[in-house]
């Protein structure tokens, strides 16, 4: 509200007008289960992950590294020509120091979300976290190395990589 | 490139989610009483506008052709006749039904809109369209102000 503004018009319901019944409501809980069929692709890119391996395609065509793992590629439209094992080591692309979760929490401490360039992958990033090092430390152009969950813990995702740390 | 092809649905490896959503719809305004002369008096409303001479049911505040208010409420009369129809074979969430139901946008003879809903007391094979129907509320005590306050509709024999 503002000095111009005093109040808005219409007809305003509160929260008490619900919890005390004073209006008519219907509820609605809609069951939003779903089931994401990972496909050959990225299939396999999970469960590489799971054996602490990144794996990617490559189109001859594009000569280039597709990360995640697709079957075609999306430039040519091609069917990708070989899979291949990628170094759980990169360079920082860009980052973010951020004081808010992925839940729009506040955090005490702050995490730094980067772009992570996969070595060998000809410039390539996934986002992902980095850690172990104070967060107005890390800088762009850092050398960082995966740090993997230990084996039973991994679940075939992207989390199965703890956090990235400085080389 | 080698890819194993899927053949089966069952060889999928899906990952799983779920979104957690929970609504609370308020009718509004004319909504609010439609629903409250339904459950508490057990009649339809519609609300007219003069100047467009129109009956809306479900009524609303405002035309939506002049855009006047709309202050004049009148009952519609519970009888009225299947507009279009479908039987659906699935429920909202898309299972299959053990039972088909038969749901219908009822209108009313001079009125503006209609009803959705579904028709009872009748065999698939059996529904027209324009067929004559007429409203099964639910008992008073059972009302809780909603469209399913209504039971449906059933078709009237002539």
């Amino acid at each position: 509200m503002s000095e111009k503004i005093k109040a808005w018009p219409g007809t305003p319901l509160s929260e008490k007008d619900i919890r005390e019944k004073r209006i008519l409501v219907t509820e609605w809980q809609p069951n939003l289960k779903y089931a994401w069929d990972t496909g050959a692709g990225y299939g396999r890119y999970f469960a590489e992950l799971k054996k602490g391996k990144i794996v990617g395609t490559k189109c001859n065509k594009c000569r280039r590294i597709l990360l995640p793992a697709r079957v075609f590629c999306e430039w040519c439209f091609r069917t990708v020509d070989e899979w291949v094992y990628l170094k759980d080591t990169g360079t920082v692309n860009t980052f973010s120091v951020a004081y808010t979760g992925t839940a729009a929490e506040r955090l005490k401490e702050p995490r730094t979300p980067a772009l992570i360039e996969i070595d060998g992958s000809d410039g390539v990033a996934i986002m992902h976290l980095i850690s172990d090092v104070d967060p107005w430390k890390v800088k762009i152009g850092m050398r960082v190395k995966a740090v993997w969950k230990p084996r039973q813990r991994r679940e075939g995702a992207i989390t199965d990589i703890e956090y990235w740390k400085p080389i | 490139m080698p890819v194993d092809k899927v053949t089966q649905v069952g060889q999928t490896k899906p990952l799983h989610g779920e979104i957690p959503v929970y609504a609370q719809y308020t009718f509004g305004i004319a909504g609010e009483r439609f629903f409250r002369e339904i459950k508490d008096k057990g009649r339809l409303m519609g609300a007219r506008c003069a100047s467009c001479d129109l009956l809306y049911v479900p009524p609303r505040m405002y035309c939506e052709r002049c855009f006047g208010e709309l202050s004049q409420w009148l009952e519609v009369p519970s009888r009225g006749f299947a507009h279009t129809f479908t039987i659906s074979h699935v429920d909202l969430d898309g299972n299959r039904l053990r039972e088909p139901i038969v749901v219908a946008m009822v209108k009313f003879e001079g009125v503006y809109g209609g009803i959705v809903h579904r028709l009872g007391g009748i065999g698939r094979d059996e529904v027209r369209v324009g067929m004559p129907v007429e409203m099964v509320l639910k008992p008073k005590a059972k009302r809780i102000g909603s469209i399913l306050d209504i039971d449906f509709f059933r078709p009237v024999l002539e």
